[in-house]
């Protein structure tokens, strides 16, 4: 290349240059015109008073808010990436609203915030833990308002708290008075096999060890036991979960104590697939239960959102019905 | 910590006294005493479980034929899982002894040729891309891993002058850091990869069938004939390489022999119950110390030891966190570092 050639080169880039850095000016100065300040009002989250806009056009979701958005009809821009069986499990309706969002992140914690900030979110809706939500709390809220939930929010409470922040509050009342009749409904016709009879309900999760399993004390059955009143096991006052303990398949045989067995099943009834290597073992067959028609497929569609927990009663109410009648 | 250790002009084979003569028969006698704690510990790894079963219900699950819960979990669960912790035992503390007789290095273990780097990323290719979920389906990628892998560093390490243990162990540590990479690279990109690889990564003998076990048992056998009959080779070459040619050893074919032995013995007990560290490494420095340098002693009592190690820590992961137990790969990284920092603090070690 010539000198002339290099300084040409060098002309060039520099104009180049400084027609971006123009184009860019210009765009940020034609942008915020056509984007008004919109009307905001408070809503009281995790994190403090935060100040959303009134009508959200385009909310990001984050964690475990993701599902209960959609599940009141909301349709987020952009999502952290659920598990495959999880989405399987949805309605196709938010299965496909679910698909058309843009995946920010394989998990809550390692979120893509320059994909997020490319999305434009007016709103973010984030339930993760604490310490994961504090280390990118600052980069979240200077991308747009941010309403956290922390993990001890109870499922009902979330419900409202993303209904209430993103908008969305047009299909939770409906829900509401679904889940409330269900709910009467099942506890109302099961009076008697409810007071007197042991629960136990067991899972194998797609991440557990080979040959261990877990009684479930979180998840579907938890609102058997706190809204149904059955007679699960939990766990003491302050210690973990029960379902963090990894049991061996040895342990199957002391589910015999317990009068009832529940099980996760998925929606055309079979064992889910990390659960099926349970069912098929020797011992799990030799059970008093299984034996006699005590132990009960229940499909979990998810817990924390009034569209899965009906779901879950509606299969919860076909299982205790095919008990067989005592004594 | 990979450098060979220097060659010494002492102890070779049973003609040269060692820092400590052994008789024979005392051998023989640690031997025998060897194998009844193994006999003990297979009888209490049956007896032994997350749950409390009568030792008549367990002998007569053994003998009998009658069914019942505790019957299946003593057929299904404690008998496959002691049969898989003394075949892997065997097979880890046997291939240790090979990789530090070849190598003349007394930190070397399997892992130090790629095994469980190749294992490893094998499986998180089948877990992560191929989305094989079952432990039939991937033993076998992570055991064709581990021979590949293994082939490709005695390729890698093989010079115009002939395969050299420097070479080979450099290359080793190469081809593993790269796999490692890119098995890493690969997790995180796929959680669902993660989840499946963080319980296999840890070792356990748990909820592995005998099924498993079967189609591996030939290749040890294979691989035990091939550590019997390079093991007078080894021993000369325990001299270092010019005594070993003078007395007729072909040293190219004793390496690519006991690398086949040790690949295979490693990467089947990997591929059975994933990457179990501290056995192959501990297990070959405490039989040294007891029957001093000839490495068929050596051999058999690695081979022993390795099963003992590895059925004792599972004993034990039953029971300290009952009734969740804690894999078997754990328990032998606790008791395997404590037991070899005091070996190698001792006054004379157990070197090469």
């Amino acid at each position: 290349m010539t000198l002339l050639g290099r300084r040409g080169a060098v002309v060039a880039a520099t104009l180049s240059i400084t027609a971006l850095v123009l184009t860019a000016c210009g765009g940020a100065g034609t942008e915020a015109p056509a984007d008004p300040v919109a009307e905001t009002r408070t809503v009281q989250a995790g994190n403090g008073a935060v100040e959303v806009p009134v009508a959200p056009q385009r909310v990001a979701t984050i964690g475990n808010t993701t599902l209960p958005f959609i599940d009141l009809g909301g349709k987020p821009v952009g999502v952290t990436a659920e598990s495959d069986s999880d989405v399987a499990l949805l309605p196709a309706d938010e299965q496909a609203t679910y698909k058309s969002a843009t995946i920010l992140a394989p998990s809550a914690d390692e979120v893509d915030m320059e994909k997020l900030a490319g999305l434009d979110p007016d709103l973010i809706l984030v339930q993760v833990p604490e310490s994961e939500f504090e280390s990118i709390k600052a980069r979240l809220t200077a991308i747009a308002p941010t309403v956290f939930f922390g993990l001890d929010a109870e499922w009902k409470a979330l419900a409202d708290g993303v209904a209430d922040a993103g908008n969305v509050t047009g299909a939770l009342g409906a829900q509401k008075a679904e889940f409330e009749q269900r709910l009467a409904a099942i506890k109302e016709k099961y009076r008697g096999i409810v007071g007197g009879t042991s629960f136990v309900d067991v899972t194998r999760y797609s991440s557990s060890d080979p040959g261990t399993f877990a009684i479930a004390d979180i998840g579907c059955s938890e609102i058997a036991r706190d809204e149904v009143g059955m007679n699960f096991p939990k766990a003491a006052d302050g210690a973990d979960p029960l379902a963090w303990t990894a049991l061996p398949f040895e342990q199957i045989g002391e589910l015999s104590k317990y009068d009832v067995i529940t099980y996760p099943v998925d929606v055309a009834g079979r064992p889910t697939e990390p659960f099926a290597p349970v069912v098929e073992t020797n011992t799990w067959k030799a059970l008093p239960e299984v034996g006699s028609g005590h132990a009960l497929g229940v499909f979990c569609p998810g817990n924390n959102s009034y569209g899965s927990v009906i779901r879950y009663l509606e299969s919860l109410d076909r299982a205790l019905a095919t008990l067989p009648a005592t004594g | 910590m990979t450098a060979l250790a220097p060659q010494r002009d002492g102890p070779g084979t049973a003609a040269v006294p060692g820092p400590r003569r052994r008789l024979p028969g005392m051998r023989l006698l640690g031997l025998v005493v060897a194998l009844v704690v193994l006999v003990v510990l297979l009888v209490l790894s049956v007896m032994i479980g997350s749950t409390a079963i009568a030792p008549s219900v367990v002998w007569d699950a053994l003998v009998g034929s009658s069914v019942g819960i505790d019957q299946f979990a003593i057929r299904d669960y404690r008998l496959p899982r002691t049969v898989v912790g003394l075949v892997v035992g065997v097979a880890l503390g046997l291939s240790g002894a090979l990789i530090q007789a070849l190598t003349r290095n007394p930190l070397a273990d399997p892992g130090i040729l790629g095994v469980h780097a190749g294992a490893s990323f094998a499986m998180t290719v089948a877990v992560g891309l191929l989305g094989v979920r079952d432990v039939h389906g991937y033993m076998w990628f992570a055991f064709v891993g581990a021979l590949i892998v293994t082939l490709m560093v005695l390729a890698i390490g093989s010079t115009r002058q002939g395969s050299s243990p420097v070479v080979m162990v450099l290359a080793g540590v190469c081809v593993g850091a790269v796999l490692g990479g890119a098995r890493e690279a690969l997790q995180l990109t796929d959680p669902a990869a993660f989840d499946a690889m963080r319980s296999w990564n840890a070792g356990s003998t748990a909820g592995r069938a005998l099924e498993v076990v079967w189609p591996i048992l030939p290749l040890f056998g294979v691989a035990l004939v091939l550590a019997v009959a390079v093991s007078g080779s080894l021993n000369a070459m325990a001299l270092g390489d010019e005594m070993a040619v003078a007395q007729g050893v072909r040293l190219g074919r004793t390496r690519v022999l006991a690398i086949i032995a040790l690949t295979l013995l490693a990467g089947g007990a990997t591929a059975i119950a994933g990457p179990i560290g501290f056995v192959g490494l501990m297990v070959p420095h405490v039989a040294r110390w007891i029957v001093g340098p000839n490495q068929r002693w050596i051999f058999a009592y690695s081979a022993v030891l390795g099963a003992v190690l590895l059925l004792a820590s599972d004993v034990l992961g039953r029971l300290v966190i009952r009734p969740g137990e804690i894999p078997v790969g754990v328990v032998t990284a606790f008791v395997g570092a404590p037991v070899l920092i005091v070996l190698a603090r001792r006054k004379k070690a157990s070197g090469l």
